[in-house]
């Protein structure tokens, strides 16, 4: 399994099969020291003057054409070797830390030193085995035992086959009473001080059609209000997102179910996605988000409503930690009128089929090529 | 030799013309295109089986399409009507007897349209009747409601007007009309936003006086 990881993850000594690691000392892949010529394959036979060459070759290679600086700076370095030497030394100290502090420090504050070192070290999700998300997510529930005394469960479903997830909204019934949004907060466990909201309702005067520069997002009235319609923005999942393709870091990806999630671990908060969105569809923490205790949706995904940190961007999941499972996504059930309909795109006999098919639906923006799996239709 | 040069002019450009048609992977595509490819030999692992376990549904077929909906009766608190509702309604008038359901008034359609009888039929309570007089089971009263919507019942059955019971996956249980409209008083009353954002309206205002 370790063979096969696309980027390095820390050992500290608890899984023992160390593999005979083909670095050494000298701190370079393709030779630089003795140590690395032998290991080159050379045929048996071989006259002395290509030995000689080969030799050459394999124990300083391309340097014998550079010397002083460019031999020491411009090193052949990849990402995993870079880490693998600042981690080693990291190791080290913090080995060192650890036993020197070891008889004041009891075994729970090791063991959050140990998964905070795990999680810090940890690679992009997109790229972990099986292994390593039910890894990651074990660390997780545990770090949040440890530091608050509650237990939370957490999941890392991967997306089903044969499933594309689709939503439509029916303009005509959506009434305003934003009881998806109240839902969704609750489910998501969003931050509470800054009243953040993944969907927005606006609320549209009759005769003008759609202008969200005139909509009101934020009213407070008895509704529906006499001559005004009401729609909903969120994420709108893009099969072709423009959030995707911007991320420096491959943080935000599209799963192959359609949802369009994020690795709250290894975004970076440099909001170029929400720059990117033409919908408004994402979000940003400015500060740490705050659920009180007792209203912390415990039944967390991964990739959906975890808890999240202060500088990171989140958003919409079509509530992956319970579309994965069957059931709908929390705006979906609160909705009081019916306005939302979510379902399987790839399942001919689903009902999102059947209002894509049979009703006049339509997109925001469709002229972006964006393809939202987000429709709005009418009665 | 010009004729080679032809030839040889031809097969690039065709090779050029085969490689430049050919999809390539990860291409953007219209969404309706990758469901339609995609769809094709869809088998559906989950299902919504043990999200319904614990309501009690029937199983209805109308038109093409057959789903589940609630059962009803058992969820009618003085269900059977029989045991009050002894005689037909016509006997029952001006009787001395308590007065039961004072609290109904009906606020659907006017007067001249409807009456208790258009829906209940009088001389069986157990049953609901169509406007022919036809009886209709309690558990499929939305026969009795699509006389008139049509074009809802149209949409509820593909699935575009309603609620799901619970769950996405197949089976699909939708809610029937009265599981959300009461059908008494069918319309859907004004009331206030269950949330309000006083931070958004802050920023708002601050956005205003800079």
């Amino acid at each position: 399994m370790s063979e096969n990881k696309k980027w390095y993850s820390l050992d500290l000594g608890l899984s023992k099969n160390k593999k005979t690691s083909s670095s050494c000392g000298c701190g370079k892949t393709s030779g630089g020291c003795n140590n690395h010529g032998t290991k080159n394959t050379q045929p048996t036979e071989m006259s002395s003057e290509d030995f000689f060459e080969a030799a050459i070759d394999a124990s300083i290679g391309d340097e014998r054409h550079r010397d002083g600086f460019e031999q020491v700076f411009d090193v052949k370095m990849d990402r995993r070797t870079a880490f693998k030497k600042l981690t080693a030394s990291l190791l080290i100290g913090a080995g060192a830390v650890s036993t020197s502090c070891s008889s004041f420090a009891g075994d729970d504050t090791k063991e959050k030193a140990q998964i905070d070192w795990e999680e810090q070290f940890k690679g992009n999700y997109k790229l972990m085995t099986n292994e390593e998300k039910q890894g990651t997510i074990n660390r997780l529930m545990r770090s949040y035992e440890l530091r608050t005394g509650k237990n939370i469960s957490m999941t890392a479903e991967n997306a089903e086959e044969d499933v594309l997830f689709g939503y439509a909204f029916n303009i005509s019934k959506c009434q305003g009473y934003m009881d998806c949004v109240s839902a969704c907060v609750e489910e998501n466990n969003q931050d509470r001080n800054s009243q953040m909201q993944y969907i927005r309702i606006h609320e549209m005067k009759d005769g003008e059609g759609f202008k969200f520069d005139n909509a009101d997002d934020n009213y407070y009235h008895e509704v529906p209000a006499e001559g005004h319609f009401y729609m909903g923005t969120q994420c709108f999942h893009c099969d072709n997102p423009p959030c995707v393709e911007v991320c420096p870091v491959q943080a935000t990806w599209k799963e192959d179910d359609g949802l369009v999630v994020i690795d709250y671990d290894w975004c970076v908060g440099c909001r170029y996605c929400m720059a990117a969105c033409p919908y408004d569809g994402r979000r940003f923490n400015w500060s740490k988000p705050q659920v009180p205790e007792n209203e912390v949706n415990k039944n967390q995904h991964y990739l959906g409503n975890r808890m999240r940190k202060k500088g990171v961007m989140e958003k919409c999941t079509f509530c992956v930690q319970r579309s994965r499972k069957g059931k709908n996504p929390a705006c979906v059930d609160a909705c009081p009128t019916g306005a939302r309909i979510f379902g399987n795109l790839l399942d001919p006999n689903s009902t999102i089929r059947w209002v894509l098919e049979n009703k006049k639906v339509f997109r925001l923006k469709e002229d972006l090529g964006t393809e939202p799996k987000f429709w709005y239709f009418m009665d | 030799m010009k004729t080679k040069n032809i030839t040889s002019y031809l097969l690039t450009l065709l090779i050029i013309v085969v490689l430049c048609s050919c999809k390539q992977e990860g291409e953007y595509h219209p969404i309706t295109d990758r469901i339609e490819a995609e769809g094709k030999n869809y088998h559906g692992n989950l299902t919504s089986d043990e999200l319904l376990a614990g309501t009690e549904l029937i199983k209805i077929t109308e038109g093409d399409h057959t789903f589940l909906i609630p059962e009803r009766k058992g969820q009618i608190k003085l269900f059977a009507c029989i045991e009050c509702h002894s005689k037909p309604v016509s006997q029952m008038n001006g009787l001395n007897e308590k007065k039961a359901h004072w609290d109904i008034k009906l606020n659907h359609a006017n007067g001249e349209t409807m009456n208790c009888t258009t829906c209940h039929n009088g001389n069986n309570m157990n049953n609901l009747n169509t406007i022919t007089g036809k009886n209709v089971d309690f558990n499929l009263s939305f026969k009795v409601c699509a006389q008139c919507h049509s074009s809802q019942f149209e949409d509820w059955k593909g699935g575009a007007h309603g609620k799901k019971v619970a769950g996405w996956p197949p089976p699909r249980a939708s809610m029937t009309c009265v599981n959300c409209h009461d059908p008494h008083k069918p319309n859907f009353e004004t009331r206030w936003p269950s949330i309000y954002n006083t931070e958004k309206a802050k920023e708002r205002k601050e956005d205003l006086e800079h």
